[in-house]
């Protein structure tokens, strides 16, 4: 028992079937830089090495993560660990493939020809300031106000001023976040609408998109775009392995 | 007319922006997308086992404070209500895109993306970090 000797710990991307054809080129997070795969049945975890001279978590670990799981979720079905997924190189098949076989090959199949991206949108300042000004007296009397006084004497109410400022934008972003949610949907199979963070974002989703209407969704979301120009910027990111569609277990 | 869409690279044409995943993304891109994200076993709870030392990623940036209330503020105070002789609101908006007119308070979020960026470069100065925007606003007080 006290000569066990010393595991080699493995770094788990994520899951592909068995079959899955990963992609050249792929760059991994350990010393070695390769990227591989470890079957087992009708599935296959993506794996490394991994750095064990410094902790796990900096920027270069992320970004790896990402760039793995998005260039194989480019080709196929993938499903993502949770960064940061380390196990003894045993345990990829003994405790992670074999145990749970049926139920990740499920959720493959599941995922098979769908692809993620991410829609968010932020407000045109001046625009959006300006709708917010002219409908609302009391936030441009209070701009009047803090206009005439010296900065000094108006800290209060500039506070006051912003906060009102960031409320309203808040209201009308529930409305206009919605709007674009609701044209987008019927172009995919599932939505997630996420927590947005700044007070001019607009929308913050997920959309899990059949690879076959994939043209059409970004068309759509081309149109939408084309609609809100000037009032509201969007950007897609995607395809991405299904981050947001991997229920919790 | 109808507005290819940008199937990679982004920038360029459409009225969309677009990023595609897989290495080209922005670091704040990365960490919306992956953390708190994906497949959760049982195994991997005992990383400690492997003997790895991980880093904690706490990379949620709260901006609703005081800092956010001014830079609103003086947002609305710089903007020109009423300029051009009083076009009605749609004719303004588009006034004002056009002219390219790029807000101040962008700055909030490339602060934060900032903030992440420190964040993930030196997990360990994640106390510093916190501490940055009590400091700013102090600063601003004296100001």
């Amino acid at each position: 028992m006290s000569t066990v000797e010393a595991e080699k710990p493995t770094y788990v991307y994520g899951l592909v079937k068995a079959d899955a054809v990963i992609p050249d080129g792929l760059t991994g997070l350990g010393p070695s830089g390769r990227v591989s795969t470890i079957s087992h049945g009708r599935v296959a975890a993506i794996v490394s090495d991994v750095p064990v001279d410094r902790p796990l978590g900096v920027r270069g670990d992320l970004v790896a993560h990402e760039a793995v799981l998005d260039t194989v979720a480019a080709r196929g079905a993938v499903v993502p660990m949770r960064f940061p997924a380390v196990v003894e190189e045993h345990a990829v098949v003994d405790e992670l493939l074999a145990p749970n076989e049926d139920h990740f090959a499920t959720l493959l199949d599941s995922l098979d020809g769908r692809a993620q991206f991410t829609l968010t949108g932020r407000y045109e300042q001046d625009a959006v300031l300006r709708e917010v000004l002219l409908g609302d007296d009391e936030i441009r009397a209070l701009r009047e106000k803090v206009r005439e006084l010296p900065e000094d004497a108006s800290y209060y109410d500039r506070t006051r001023l912003g906060e009102l400022v960031v409320r309203a934008l808040e209201q009308r972003r529930e409305v206009d976040g919605a709007g674009i949610i609701d044209r987008l949907e019927p172009f995919a199979v599932a939505t997630v609408a996420n927590q947005l963070a700044a007070p001019d974002d607009v929308v913050n989703a997920a959309f899990l998109v059949e690879r076959g209407r994939q043209e059409e969704f970004e068309n759509a979301v081309e149109g939408v775009g084309e609609e809100l120009a000037g009032r509201v910027r969007l950007r897609l990111l995607g395809p991405v392995a299904p981050y947001d569609f991997i229920p919790e277990e | 007319m109808s507005v290819a869409t940008q199937r990679s690279g982004g920038g360029g044409g459409g009225y969309v922006e677009r990023a595609p995943g897989g290495g080209s993304s922005s670091l704040a891109d990365v960490v919306e997308l992956i953390l708190d994200k994906g497949l959760v076993i049982d195994v991997f709870v005992r990383v400690s086992l492997v003997g790895i030392e991980i880093l904690t990623i706490d990379a949620r940036v709260v901006v609703a404070s005081v800092d956010t209330y001014l830079r609103f503020a003086e947002a609305t105070n710089r903007l020109d209500l009423y300029e051009k002789g009083g076009k009605d609101l749609p004719g303004l908006v588009q006034g004002i895109t056009e002219g390219g007119a790029k807000g101040k308070t962008s700055g909030v979020l490339e602060a934060a993306a900032e903030k992440v960026n420190d964040m993930l470069a030196s997990n360990r100065e994640q106390q510093e970090v916190r501490r940055r925007p009590a400091r700013q606003r102090a600063r601003e007080n004296e100001e």
